[in-house]
């Protein structure tokens, strides 16, 4: 399995594939917002300013990426959500288009995104020109870099593309997301002058040092927004899995919102929502704050991951003194016991280095490998063994 | 030395394994399949528990038309470059429905495999659960070649080629897109999963329920939902409302399927056009 796959190259080619159109004039005065009728039942909302971009935004925005229904962003906009995000790619450009109509007639009232998968200055810039034809609007509030990993990710050409396109008028503020590497990402984009918003995944599950280097990137005047504030947890669970069926019923979502909004580092969020019971569920978040049962739902849950499930955070790479592959064989011994794909699993182990494959944790006296995360290293990389060695 | 009850339990556990893991192996592309083409880089495979590693965030996009698996490969041919990804979507209402997703409603369709899509930097086409994806780099027309890797990988895929009956429910005239909505048609919650036509007026849908009665526990929490309703005459139950955001319904029930229309605009009669969709339906 080859990790650094081209994903990102894919994206990028099937988000450039529409033929880029020139952007239409601003106007300077777009149409007012229909007198649409006020929702009923709206519970109260929080504002917090996006750093020094000055923009207001709730603290429960709407990341539109699976959304599929423009009633539901409509309803989201009426409600008083003001921030919508989605990106060039999702759904091929046909998200963009979908959320363009819904948000249309209520443009001015908005804070409206979008990301680029360009890698260089004429990619994004063409891409720019795009996602302004498909959203039917002549700006961006903010335009993101997308899915960035690392500081040599932020190319000169790319913050000349943003900058060129800030002159243009097309977009008002420059950002990047990222979804792993934040440790070292958010730090460099924090003292970056021409960077002005920093979109990062934001959750629980995470290590302290994301919210450590958040706050200090909100400190320094940068607009904060957190996406997949309810997948880390549930990152490794589809919606079949019963657990999350359990923990959609409970209020652990809700609560997994709650946790992240609660960290004043965080100026908004973009949970993803499909219908109008999860917007209506998703907006209590501003109302009601962070308390001891949401405190026990996700204690609960980390409790269930914790000693289970790897995270991914490499923290234990080059730790076994075997040099085992740990993350990989954890991820394995999850498949088949996590998700019944045994056969996949022991696929995948039975295709390590044969060193890796034929060592036994048995050898070793004690366990050179400690998870920041609690998860038993030890008894997993020997139930791997146990399962896949036969 | 095999060590037996570990043996015994290995085989359980495989035997344990969904029913659709235990099906024919899941065709893997090759870049040998057009002449002229080498590999780049290992092959790819992924499974609905780590395509966040390849894709990010769009891997949701993904899981929510049942995405199980994933087999991939670079191909270059001098400068040029393929990413070829094929995803078993686990039934051909999955694949159908992150085909429609993904397609420019713009460009037309075209027929290979169940149903394809080629534009100059991007191509697909979903056979049975199958759904092939091809990105080209770097930019120009590349058409040509994305048509010859179609045609190549619709001959080691094997699969239906019959579009879901569904699509032949929704009438045509003034149709813009016809595509498979995975959860919460209409943003409904309770409309679970079901087929969508936009047309400029409003849309016409199509969900399933798991049997009749399910579908008619279903209208009774859709009644209860949109307050006052009116009793309709058609199919099995029907009923008429009113919505800000979805504008006049028309909501019927036939059998285990619940369609209807939502219509903003002036001058449609709801309840003519869900009986002409309620006598399509099967």
């Amino acid at each position: 399995m080859n990790r650094n796959a081209s994903r990102r190259s894919f994206l990028a080619a099937a988000g450039l594939a529409l033929p880029a159109a020139a952007s239409a004039a601003r106007s300077s005065d777009p149409p007012p917002a229909p007198p649409h009728a006020a929702v009923s039942a709206t519970p109260a909302l929080e504002y917090r300013i996006l750093g020094k971009t000055g923009l207001k935004v709730t603290t429960v925005g709407f990341g539109c990426m699976i959304t599929s229904d423009g009633s539901v962003i409509e309803r989201a906009a009426d409600m008083g959500i003001t921030y919508f995000d989605t990106a060039r790619v999702y759904q091929h450009g046909n998200n963009e288009r979908m959320v363009g109509a819904a948000l249309k007639s209520r443009r001015k009232n908005i804070v409206l995104s979008s990301k680029t998968p360009g890698q260089n200055r004429a990619d994004a810039l063409a891409s720019l020109d795009t996602s302004l034809k498909e959203l039917g609007t002549d700006y961006l509030d903010i335009w993101y870099l997308h899915g960035k990993e690392k500081p040599e990710d932020i190319t000169d050409e790319l913050i000349d593309a943003q900058q060129t396109a800030k002159q243009a008028g097309k977009i008002r503020f420059a950002g990047v997301s990222t979804h792993k590497g934040q440790a070292q990402l958010i730090p460099f984009l924090a003292a970056h002058p021409k960077i002005d918003v920093i979109l990062s995944a934001y959750n629980f599950t995470l290590e302290p040092i994301v919210t450590t280097v958040l706050e200090q990137a909100a400190k320094a005047g940068k607009g904060t927004v957190a996406m997949k504030v309810m997948a880390g947890g549930f990152r490794r669970m589809t919606p079949t899995d019963p657990n999350y069926q359990k923990l959609k019923q409970d209020g652990g979502m809700l609560s997994a919102l709650k946790w992240v909004i609660r960290n004043r580092g965080v100026h908004t969020t973009i949970p993803s929502m499909t219908d109008i019971d999860q917007l209506e569920e998703n907006i209590k978040a501003m109302a009601a704050p962070f308390g001891k049962d949401d405190e026990k739902r996700l204690a609960a849950q980390l409790e269930y991951i914790g000693p289970l499930y790897c995270r991914m955070c490499g923290a234990c790479q080059g730790q076994c003194r075997q040099g085992l592959p740990v993350e990989d064989m954890l991820r394995f011994v999850t498949y088949a016991e996590g998700y019944g794909q045994f056969a996949l699993g022991r696929e995948h182990f039975l295709s390590l280095a044969p060193g890796h494959v034929a060592a036994s944790c048995g050898d070793c006296v004690s366990c050179t490998v400690e998870c920041p995360h609690g998860v038993k290293v030890p008894e997993r990389l020997l139930r791997a063994q146990e399962l896949f060695r036969c | 030395m095999f060590n037996k009850p570990l043996l015994t339990l290995c085989i359980a556990l495989s035997l344990a394994s969904p029913a659709w893991a235990g099906d024919a192996p899941a065709p893997a592309p090759s870049c040998s399949l057009v002449p002229g083409w080498s590999q780049s880089g290992p092959a790819r495979g992924y499974e609905a528990a780590n395509l966040f590693e390849y894709m990010d965030g769009n891997a949701e996009g993904y899981l929510i038309y049942g995405f199980h698996s994933m087999n991939g490969v670079t191909c270059r041919q001098g400068e040029i470059s393929f990413v070829i990804d094929l995803s078993d979507m686990g039934d051909t209402d999955g694949s159908y429905g992150i085909f429609s997703a993904n397609r420019d409603p713009a460009l037309p369709t075209d027929r290979i495999g169940m149903a394809g899509q080629v534009a100059p930097r991007r191509a697909m086409f979903v056979k049975g659960r199958w759904y092939v994806e091809i990105a080209a780099n770097p930019e120009g027309d590349h058409s040509a070649a994305l048509r010859a890797w179609l045609a190549a990988l619709d001959q080691i895929i094997a699969g239906s080629t019959v579009l879901p009956e569904a699509l032949a429910w929704f009438p045509t005239e003034g149709r813009q897109s016809l595509r498979l909505v995975p959860e919460s048609v209409l943003g409904i919650r309770l409309l679970k999963r079901g087929y969508v036509a936009q047309y400029d007026f409003g849309k016409a849908f199509v969900t399933f329920e798991a049997s009749p009665e399910s579908a008619a526990g279903v209208m009774q929490k859709l009644r209860a939902r949109f307050g006052q309703v009116t009793a309709a005459n058609l199919a099995d139950d029907a009923f008429q409302a009113t919505d800000q955001y979805l504008g006049r319904l028309f909501v019927f029930r036939k059998g285990r399927l619940i369609g209807g229309y939502s219509i903003k605009a002036e001058g449609h009669d709801t309840a003519a056009l869900a009986a002409a969709l309620a006598a399509q339906v099967r």
